[in-house]
């Protein structure tokens, strides 16, 4: 019969019966680890003020930095300047008429309501010149016009 | 020096370096010998300290100090043995006794076990237990860890842990006993 193997009755030794590491292993152990650690950035990531601040108070503060970002940029902007109707007719006034003919019937160029109502915007008499009806006769035709075709006067 | 002079140390930066190589010199040797019970091999055991102590640094300065370092650091090392272990195991595909032979066959090939063929069966008997009941039998059998340690380290009841050894002891014997001539 075998004698049974009890764990109790056998010397204790504080750990396996395993080869020891190479020597000096201890000593460089440590360098080793320093070496492969995450250097953190020195450099401080906000600057000493903030640091005292939670980061919930840091992140509102950035938000109403952006904010009166947006409100600084908008107000500095100003409103944009609106250049007048009669700037842009005013240097076509220079042009010869045979000139503007010319151009309007060889370049394809075609006129739409919208050129029209900017013209008549910026001279409100400029019809007057060619267009010889009275105001009863010119209610009449825009009356009878669709309300789209309108816009220009 | 003491803990809690390397933690007080570690949270001051112009001192953290410093402090962090007090702690490698104090717990190295402790947990180097940890994983070296659990992987055998040298290689693998001198990846994995250094490994523990990567994540120590790392996580030092959200310690709670709810458990002592040593036990704090003895969890990580413990974790970290086990992932290994089972990383093996699923990257070969191979199931839990093959790992055993193969740890068993790098113990063997060890020169200081040459020899006490005792000693050589305790240790293939050992190797034959599941990861973490082997975990358990070396904190209580080789390191002679209370119980309540224990518990801290494998977030395992006194209770449980107290079985797992008892279980642990009984196979160990029976293998041993079983692979004996009279």
């Amino acid at each position: 019969m075998k004698t049974a193997f009890k764990l109790d009755a056998h010397p204790r030794r504080p750990r396996p019966l395993l080869s020891e590491p190479p020597a000096g292993y201890f000593d460089k152990l440590p360098t080793q680890i320093m070496a492969r650690l995450p250097q953190a950035d020195t450099r401080p990531a906000v600057p000493g003020w903030l640091a005292w601040l939670t980061p919930a108070l840091r992140t509102s503060l950035a938000s109403v930095a952006v904010l009166g970002g947006f409100a600084a940029s908008f107000y500095m902007s100003g409103t944009p300047r609106l250049v007048p109707a009669t700037a842009a007719t005013a240097s076509l006034d220079a042009v010869p008429r045979t000139e503007l003919v010319g151009y309007l019937l060889t370049s394809g160029a075609r006129v739409e309501n919208s050129d029209l109502a900017v013209l008549t915007a910026a001279h409100p008499n400029i019809a007057k010149g060619f267009l010889h009806a009275s105001t009863e006769e010119l209610n009449d035709v825009l009356d009878a016009q669709p309300a789209e075709d309108l816009n220009y006067l | 020096m003491e803990d809690h002079e390397i933690l007080l140390k570690f949270q001051n930066p112009a001192s953290r370096n410093l402090a962090f190589n007090q702690l490698v010199r104090k717990y190295q040797s402790k947990v180097y010998w940890h994983v070296r019970k659990m992987v055998i091999d040298h290689d693998d055991a001198d990846d994995l300290t250094q490994d523990v102590f990567v994540k120590v640094w790392k996580h030092l300065e959200n310690f709670r100090q709810d458990a002592a370092l040593f036990t704090w650091i003895y969890r990580i090392a413990t974790n970290e043995c086990l992932n290994f272990l089972s990383s093996k195991r699923r990257k070969f595909l191979l199931p839990l006794t093959d790992v055993g032979a193969e740890l068993a066959a790098k113990m063997e090939a060890d020169p200081a076990v040459a020899g006490d063929e005792i000693e050589l069966k305790l240790q293939r008997a050992i190797l034959r237990l599941p990861d973490k009941q082997r975990l358990v039998f070396n904190l209580r059998y080789y390191d002679e860890m209370p119980y309540e340690q224990m518990a801290e380290i494998t977030g395992t009841s006194v209770g449980a842990l107290k079985a797992s050894y008892h279980h642990a002891v009984k196979k160990v014997e029976e293998y041993v006993t079983r692979t004996t001539d009279d």
